[in-house]
């Protein structure tokens, strides 16, 4: 457990210094080195333009990592928002956003994001809206959930007699009770995020071209797996390492709480 | 029980009709005009202006939002899904074939999930914390994290490139479908496992079972009788989950292995932007999605009647 959390740091620490450690530019391309196995010159080998694996993995986790980060972060603010407005909202309100939000999980989330993606063409905003119009519903229902269960809690009925606006009270009240539950989900969304910005990278709805993802290295890996078949493990890997480690994080603060919770 | 389940049915037609709508808004409102990517798709090169006008004209994109909407969820109510904007021929057969491509894969992999997921639970809860347990807690967790299409292209690398014994692309014999069904049905395994191995601990755990088995009851009973019903709670309440991962699963596998599915039906719609195809997938898909959720829903308070209790 605690090699996993000493992976997340890692990961967080790729995403924010990685590009500063990469040996070459990741967008050179270097035609003659084209397809070189791993050596010393490219430890990982390179691509099929000659640009080196290992420069385009470390900068891929600046935009695969930091786009998931911005994607579950941007889902996180419109489902807590949806999911306070159906509980303080009353019950016509709380109906009708609810019926929304099953509208919008009446689908699977990452076709969604497909048809989304690919209707608006490639490029890193509709990449961006793709995924957060179509992540925040978890949000919404956890947010929903714990906000129906206060209503009734004094603090909250003492806080509505004593005439707070109901934006106060979801700001002091509300909010302090959903964080810990809201961030399990986000760390859920996050590691989602990053399968769902590979997948289209994959599809070729993603991020444009020339940028290092690691979607579209592995789009890219696909045309030549008989040639070099170690060009497409490696960002695999680097997509599985990412979403394990944030995972059994989530599962270990989860756990955290809820010890918490059952020795208050 | 009747109320409660007219209520789902309700609630899942004003779903439907909110995903509909919601399809069709998304669509009408995609940037890029339309008209000129059918003309691309069906004249190649060289478009007159008085080319694209014919072609929105004649697909009828020039009418106001209201009034196209009406005229596609009317004969959608018939099933009929209209023409496509690009060929011209009409959805339904195209979609017929595809969708027979897609659903023996689903329901494949959704057993090979099981076959392996419900063994190597029961096996891993023989002794919690055992190494047995140990690995599939590694193995699910692993499992969980790959990617459907990086899967995919390990097996294919493995199966089809390396060793040579099953073909990768295309879908002309049953041979073509054991990797596909291989890929999903591993992923879905991953998070069964899972869910059965904690629904199985939660059971053990319940206070009923010393009393059991102190009455003389033998170890196969009661796991047959109480601790099988028991976590079977939790796994029927992520099947929809499931569902949506193997849905999801579905669209990238059938792109990597070439099958003529659904999916790739869905993905190269996109990109020809043949707004009725995209459409009549999208409805497929949710008029599925929605009716087994309700399905779930109904087993749910059947196999479970506190819920049932609870919510009346």
């Amino acid at each position: 457990m605690r090699s996993v959390l000493a992976l997340a740091i890692a990961l967080i620490l790729l995403g924010g210094f990685g590009p500063m450690l990469a040996p070459y530019d990741p967008v050179a391309i270097n035609i003659p080195k084209r397809l070189s196995p791993p050596g010393a010159e490219f430890l990982l080998g390179t691509d099929a333009l000659g640009r080196d694996i290992l420069s385009r993995l470390l900068h891929g986790a600046r935009w695969s990592l930091g786009l998931a980060f911005l994607i579950s972060l941007i889902s996180l603010i419109i489902g807590t928002a949806v999911g306070l407005m159906a509980a303080l909202g009353g019950k016509v309100a709380d109906w009708a956003v609810m019926r929304t939000t099953d509208s919008f999980l009446a689908f699977p989330e990452l076709v969604a994001a497909v048809v989304i993606a690919g209707l608006m063409g490639a490029g890193t905003w509709s990449l961006i809206f793709a995924l957060s119009v179509t992540g925040w519903m978890r949000y919404a229902r956890v947010a929903r959930g714990i906000g129906l269960s206060l209503q009734t809690r004094g603090y909250v009925v003492q806080a509505k007699l004593a005439g707070m606006s109901p934006i106060a009270i979801a700001r002091w009240h509300y909010l302090p009770s959903l964080l810990p539950s809201l961030t399990v989900v986000w760390t859920g969304m996050f590691a989602r995020a990053i399968l769902g910005i590979s997948s289209l990278g994959f599809l070729g709805f993603g991020v444009e071209p020339p940028i290092p993802e690691w979607g579209a290295m592995l789009l890219d890996a696909r045309v030549h797996m008989r040639s070099t078949p170690l060009q497409m493990i490696w960002p695999g890997l680097a997509v599985v390492a990412s979403v394990l480690a944030i995972n059994v994080a989530g599962d270990m603060l989860r756990d955290a709480i809820s010890n918490e919770r059952s020795q208050s | 029980m009747i109320a409660t389940l007219s209520g789902l049915v309700l609630r899942a037609i004003v779903v439907l009709s909110g995903t509909a709508f919601l399809t069709f808004a998304l669509l009408w409102n995609a940037p890029g005009d339309p008209a000129q990517a059918i003309a691309m798709a069906r004249f190649d090169a060289l478009l007159s202006e008085d080319v694209i006008a014919q072609v929105r004209e004649e697909a009828g994109l020039n009418r106001n939002f209201w009034a196209a909407f009406w005229d596609w969820v009317g004969p959608l109510m018939m099933l009929d899904f209209g023409n496509s904007s690009v060929t011209g021929r009409p959805v339904w057969p195209d979609l017929w074939t595809s969708i027979s491509y897609t659903f023996p894969l689903a329901i494949v992999s959704l057993g090979v999930g099981l076959a392996v997921s419900l063994p190597l639970a029961i096996l891993a809860t023989r002794r919690p914390g055992g190494w047995v347990d140990r690995c599939a807690v590694a193995i699910a967790s692993i499992g969980t994290a790959i990617p459907a299409f990086w899967l995919g292209l390990l097996l294919i690398l493995l199966f089809a490139v390396h060793l040579a014994w099953l073909p990768a692309m295309g879908a002309r014999t049953p041979a073509h479908a054991i990797l596909p069904a291989m890929t999903l049905g591993l992923g879905v395994a991953a998070s069964l496992t899972r869910i059965i191995r904690s629904g199985i601990l939660e059971a053990r755990n319940q206070p009923f079972l010393p009393a059991i088995q102190r009455r003389g009851v033998t170890p196969h009973a009661i796991g047959r009788d109480h601790i099988a019903p028991h976590a079977a709670v939790p796994v029927v309440t992520v099947l929809g989950l499931e569902l949506a991962f193997l849905l999801e699963g579905l669209v990238m596998v059938e792109v990597i292995f070439g099958r003529p599915g659904l999916g790739t039906f869905l993905v190269s719609a996109i990109s020809a932007r043949d707004f009725p195809h995209v459409q009549a997938v999208v409805v497929v898909a949710a008029v599925v999605f929605v009716t087994v959720n309700l399905l779930i829903d109904v087993i749910y308070k059947l196999i479970d009647p506190r819920i049932a209790a609870r919510d009346a």
